[in-house]
């Protein structure tokens, strides 16, 4: 990527050369600032009549006083708005780099998944490289128009996503329209924090760049936006309203971050050292997806455990409580009670921490995040049975369906299948978020509670009878909803596909649909052939449904897949 | 006497027997005659003036004000009790001196004040019985003069909707008896609030039915027909009274000296609307039947019915396509035929299955089964205290007293566990699940990670399946750590054992706790 020569935000004109492009000498930026006439009309790039003393040296004191008058009465009149105009200038760099993001995508209603509404939303991106815009992959999936305008104002230009992650929440843009190129600038990565703790927030609003002040308040290991997966992340403070749309966090001409979510006052960023990680894996095709440490672990606070699994000296490390089933075919090597006490050279404290150099005291879990990626391997330092030992524990790679109720499924259709007016759907978070804000408290408890479930080989997913949308063949059952299928006639379903495949074979010219044990209802039986084609044609024209199904290929997200 | 609002209904004509008077005029032997004959028609009339005048009594003289003084426990510190409430609420003297009112009312109670109807003095009365499942309650008083001169109220019959009833209680906003008058608006089978898990047969009104009321008589012709008990603040004009027909199985529960409680089918039935399945089942489409679903574990219904079974009558009531009976002219749950056995009776039943119509004779049984996930009382709350943890049974009161929504992480393997696991995986299912309900902070248990709502699977290996194993498990321990691993991710804690047996005195003595377990 080309990167910028230094740029000194704040710093007052005052005698100081700003390094634009490495020539930029004091009066150039001066012209450069604003197109600002009060200076008599300086020109950008121009000489001004006020130019250097050096040059004007040889006609003697009088022009050198004047000179030095003019440079005087230069200071004296911008010195109260140094700083302001050095943040107006360093904002005028920023224009360089940052542009507009609008996405049109489809909108689904998960409770109506045949109805497709359509949503624009807005955000940030930063160029990053040649032809490259970062952004978050937020409200990118189910895309149907990019556009990009640089400036804040003037015409938009069509984009393409050329990459996106959707568990590292990243996304690269770019457009084919050279011409949207011109007068763009690549911004440089930082890393860590800001020396005083000072940042900036940008982005384009109404035709201008606004930069807000942020304060860093802390690097944290967090749970990501649109996954599971806890990794590190910049938190800071800022008084600036409805940011986490991909603004670049910016300290000292870099970015140390994209802010990825707002609540209240505290904005959530990606960290630049994360982003930059992922960008030049990628880069080098080592990228393969986020990988995760699958297995449950316990803070080792409590010494008479650590006494009584032996280990001997100091309180250290982590005690593994439980390992699930891994998502992939690799064997386990970690099992309950072993503690560990370093991961990838890092020693563990009894909190779970590691001390990592850039961002200090953090979780253990973004170790497995920390140049690394899935299906790397890491080492791993643990004590088993009274013993230290070494495993190698291989990362698996997150995807969504690791989870019996998958977080969601990006970039296709919501899947369903309609029956005579019963409606089957996969459970999926994004099913219970058609809640509401409040999802988690509102949604059903039953279904909430799947998603503290492990998917098994005999029951990798679930499928609800979501609803029923009433007609004469399903009568007696139109109160029926997010009921969890456990069998229909008599196989057993964990995915549409199964349900497809069931309803194929009927039972003596009946479908018999049994539901999850519990406390709701257990079964219930509808007519198969004949009216059951009648009673869905007469479904699909009554609710004015144009497919009685959609039934996409399991929902498998490829972390880091291009798109082209 | 007054024509203000009740009253009217309220006036009580003494009822008078025709007595045919023969008269014999013709001769002074027959004057005489006639004079004693009419004598004796005095006496007779005095005497029934003075039985009517008896009964003339207006029914509120038989409305008392109960007054009580509660104090509940703390699930979450099981040897604590909460503050002392005081609480009022209305009851009516019944046959045998003695009151009735809401169990709701006497719960908890320390002490129990009653009042007579315009009577300053306060006698103490006692629960004889209490049906916590019907929210009805029996008090005597050991003072029998309270009982003086007051009359039982007589049951009535079911009212008919429609009708018009009043009730008669002390309820807030004032001091003395109040009234009020509403017609019966709906019959049907409610969740009783004061248990939580049950539904008994409930008449709504739209006579008001406040705070205080609870308890008082419902009144229809002097009769009384209900007990108020309950509202839904989110109606307006909507209160609700206990039935007779409760009552009087109440009252002959108790009659043997022991309240068992109201017996259930223990299977979920289901509408049999849809013709499919019911063309399935070879049943005709005649709005007959309803369907078993699944059972509970009851072992005589689990012997008895199968899913897919259908009921067409049980007792008495044929039962409808939609699960109802008409009971009285009233389209109720067809739970309540199964209601009106007492508990261990039979209640025919005819079921269809395979095709076929079968009778059978059904014992019905209390069900006790979820009683930790309704509201319990009178029994105090188990505990054992160990090295600071306080062990007890996971119930409804315990995660009522913690708080929150059941989503939340802390609580979520609770309510899975108490509400869930039992339906999906009855074998599994813990006999009576046990939490750390909190942790007594001391030196012992300084470190430890897990402080409260910790769902218990094993102590030093053993699985959990009551209180009395964790007893048992950390009292037998021979190891020199006690190790407590916990639902859902199996994180454990251990104590140094030998610690907790010193600490764990000095723990008794610096938390006020007179003994470490109630079991």
């Amino acid at each position: 990527m080309n990167l910028p020569q230094t740029l000194r935000l704040g710093e007052g004109i005052r005698g100081m050369h700003y390094n634009i492009e490495g020539t930029a000498t004091l009066w150039s930026a001066v012209g450069e600032r604003s197109g600002d006439t009060a200076l008599g009309g300086v020109e950008r790039g121009g000489i001004p009549e006020c130019s250097s003393p050096f040059q004007w040296a040889p006609r003697g004191g009088r022009l050198l006083r004047a000179a030095v008058l003019c440079l005087i009465l230069l200071g004296l009149a911008l010195a109260p708005l140094d700083a302001q105009e050095a943040r107006a200038h360093a904002s005028s760099v920023w224009e360089r780099s940052i542009v507009t993001v609008e996405v049109a995508r489809k909108n689904y209603e998960f409770y109506q998944p045949w109805s497709t509404q359509t949503k624009q939303i807005s955000k940030t991106g930063t160029v990053v490289g040649e032809h490259q815009i970062l952004t978050t992959a937020e409200d990118l999936w189910d895309r149907t128009l990019v556009r990009l305008q640089k400036g804040g104002r003037g015409p938009w230009t069509i984009g393409q996503v050329t990459w996106i992650d959707y568990p590292a929440n990243l996304a690269l843009v770019t457009t084919s329209d050279t011409n949207f190129w011109h007068g763009l600038k690549p911004a440089a990565f930082g890393h860590g924090k800001p020396v005083d703790g000072a940042l900036q927030i940008a982005r384009w609003r109404d035709g201008n760049l606004e930069t807000r002040r942020a304060e860093f308040t802390q690097f944290s290991v967090r749970e990501a936006q649109l996954s599971s997966l806890e990794h590190v992340e910049l938190e800071a403070s800022s008084e600036i309203q409805a940011a986490g749309w991909g603004e670049p966090l910016i300290a000292n001409s870099r970015i140390l971050g994209i802010v990825r979510a707002q609540d209240g006052r505290t904005c959530v960023a990606i960290p630049a050292s994360f982003i930059q990680s992922i960008l030049t894996a990628l880069q080098k095709r080592e990228y393969h997806g986020l990988g995760y440490f699958h297995f449950y672990w316990e803070p080792a606070l409590n010494p008479a455990s650590l006494a009584r699994l032996k280990l001997p000296g100091e309180p250290r490390g982590v005690i593994v409580v439980n390992v699930p089933q891994r998502p992939d075919t690799t064997t386990p090597v970690l099992k309950p009670e072993d503690i560990i006490l370093r991961i990838d050279g890092f020693d563990l404290d009894i909190q779970g921490d590691y001390n990592d150099p850039e961002f200090g005291h953090l979780m253990l879990e973004n170790l497995a995040m920390r140049q690394r990626w899935a299906g790397d391997d890491v080492k791993m330092q643990i004590w088993r049975d009274g013993k230290p030992m070494e495993v190698t524990y291989r990362l698996p790679r997150f995807n969504y369906t690791n989870s019996l109720v998958p977080y969601a499924a990006y970039d296709q259709e919501p899947d369903y299948l309609i029956a005579g007016g019963l409606v089957f759907q996969p459970l999926l978070d994004s099913y219970l978020q058609s809640w509401g804000p409040e999802w988690k408290q509102r949604a059903p408890f039953r279904l909430n509670y799947y998603n503290n479930e492990q998917p098994t080989h005999e029951r990798p997913a679930l499928v609800l009878l979501s609803q029923v949308l009433p007609d004469p063949y399903n009568i007696g059952y139109q109160e029926q909803k997010c009921l969890v299928v456990d069998k229909v006639n008599g196989q057993h379903i964990s995915r549409l596909s199964d349900l497809r495949d069931a309803l194929q074979k009927p039972l003596d010219g009946f479908h018999v649909i049994d539901f999850a044990a519990g406390d709701s209802l257990q079964r219930i039986v509808v007519e198969a052939g004949e009216a059951e084609r009648e009673a869905t044609a007469r479904v699909l024209k009554r609710y004015g449904i144009s497919q009685s199904s959609r039934l996409a290929h399991p929902s498998e997200i490829v972390a880091g897949k291009p798109v082209n | 006497m007054s024509q203000s609002g009740g009253w009217r209904l309220l006036a009580k004509k003494p009822t008078r027997k025709r007595v045919k008077v023969s008269f014999d005029v013709d001769s002074l032997g027959a004057s005489f005659h006639v004079h004693h004959v009419l004598k004796k028609c005095a006496v007779i009339g005095l005497v029934l003036v003075g039985l009517g005048a008896g009964r003339a009594a207006e029914p509120e003289h038989s409305v008392i004000q109960i007054l009580t003084f509660a104090q509940q426990p703390d699930w979450g510190a099981p040897w604590r009790f909460e503050p002392v409430r005081q609480m009022g609420g209305s009851g009516f003297v019944i046959k045998g001196k003695r009151i009735m009112t809401n169990a709701h009312v006497v719960s908890w109670a320390r002490q129990i004040i009653v009042r007579r109807y315009q009577d300053p003095h306060p006698y103490v009365a006692e629960v004889e019985f209490v049906g916590h499942d019907c929210d009805l309650a029996v008090l005597s008083v050991a003072d029998e003069s309270f009982f003086d001169k007051l009359e039982p109220l007589e049951l009535g019959d079911l009212p008919k909707v429609r009708s018009a009833v009043v009730t008669c209680g002390y309820p807030a906003g004032g001091e003395e008896i109040s009234y009020t008058r509403g017609v019966v608006s709906r019959i049907e089978l409610t969740t009783y609030a004061h248990i939580g898990n049950r539904r008994l047969l409930t008449v709504e009104t739209d006579a008001a039915i406040n705070p205080g009321n609870s308890g008082g008589p419902v009144l229809q012709d002097d009769r009384v027909v209900g007990v108020a008990f309950q509202g839904i603040r989110e109606l307006q004009n909507a209160g609700f009274f206990i039935p007779t027909p409760i009552i009087e199985h109440f009252l002959k529960d108790i009659s043997d000296g022991h309240y068992d409680g109201f017996p259930q089918l223990g299977a979920r039935v289901v509408a049999l609307e849809n013709p499919a399945y019911r063309k399935r089942l070879k049943l005709a489409d005649d709005d007959v039947g309803a369907r078993v679903d699944s059972l509970l574990p009851v072992p005589s219904t689990q012997q008895a019915l199968k899913p897919d079974d259908v009921l067409l009558r049980a007792g008495a009531f044929p039962i409808a396509s939609d699960g109802t009976i008409l009971y009285q002219g009233n389209r109720v749950s067809a739970a309540f035929a199964f209601q009106t056995a007492q508990n261990g009776e039979s209640v025919s039943v005819q079921i269809w299955r395979d095709g076929k119509e079968m009778d059978i004779s059904l014992p019905v049984y209390v069900y006790t089964g979820d009683q930790n996930a309704g509201y319990q009382y009178g029994a105090l709350p188990r505990y054992f205290v160990y090295g600071g943890l306080v062990f007890t049974p996971l119930s409804y009161d315990y995660l009522r007293t913690r708080g929150g929504n059941p989503s939340d992480p802390s609580n979520s393997e609770l309510y899975y566990e108490l509400y869930y696991r039992p339906h999906e995986t009855p074998k599994k299912t813990r006999k009576e699940p046990v939490v750390v309900a909190s942790v007594l902070a001391d030196a012992v248990n300084a470190n430890l990670g897990q402080r409260g709502r910790g769902l218990v699977d094993m102590v030093n290996g053993v699985r959990i399946e009551k209180l009395e194993d964790v007893v048992q498990a950390l009292q037998t321990n021979t190891n020199a750590f006690d190790t407590i691993e916990f639902l859902p991710n199996h994180n454990f804690e251990c104590l140094d054992h030998s610690q907790v047996a010193k600490a764990n005195a000095r723990i008794l003595e610096t938390y006020g706790l007179e003994k470490d377990r109630r079991l």
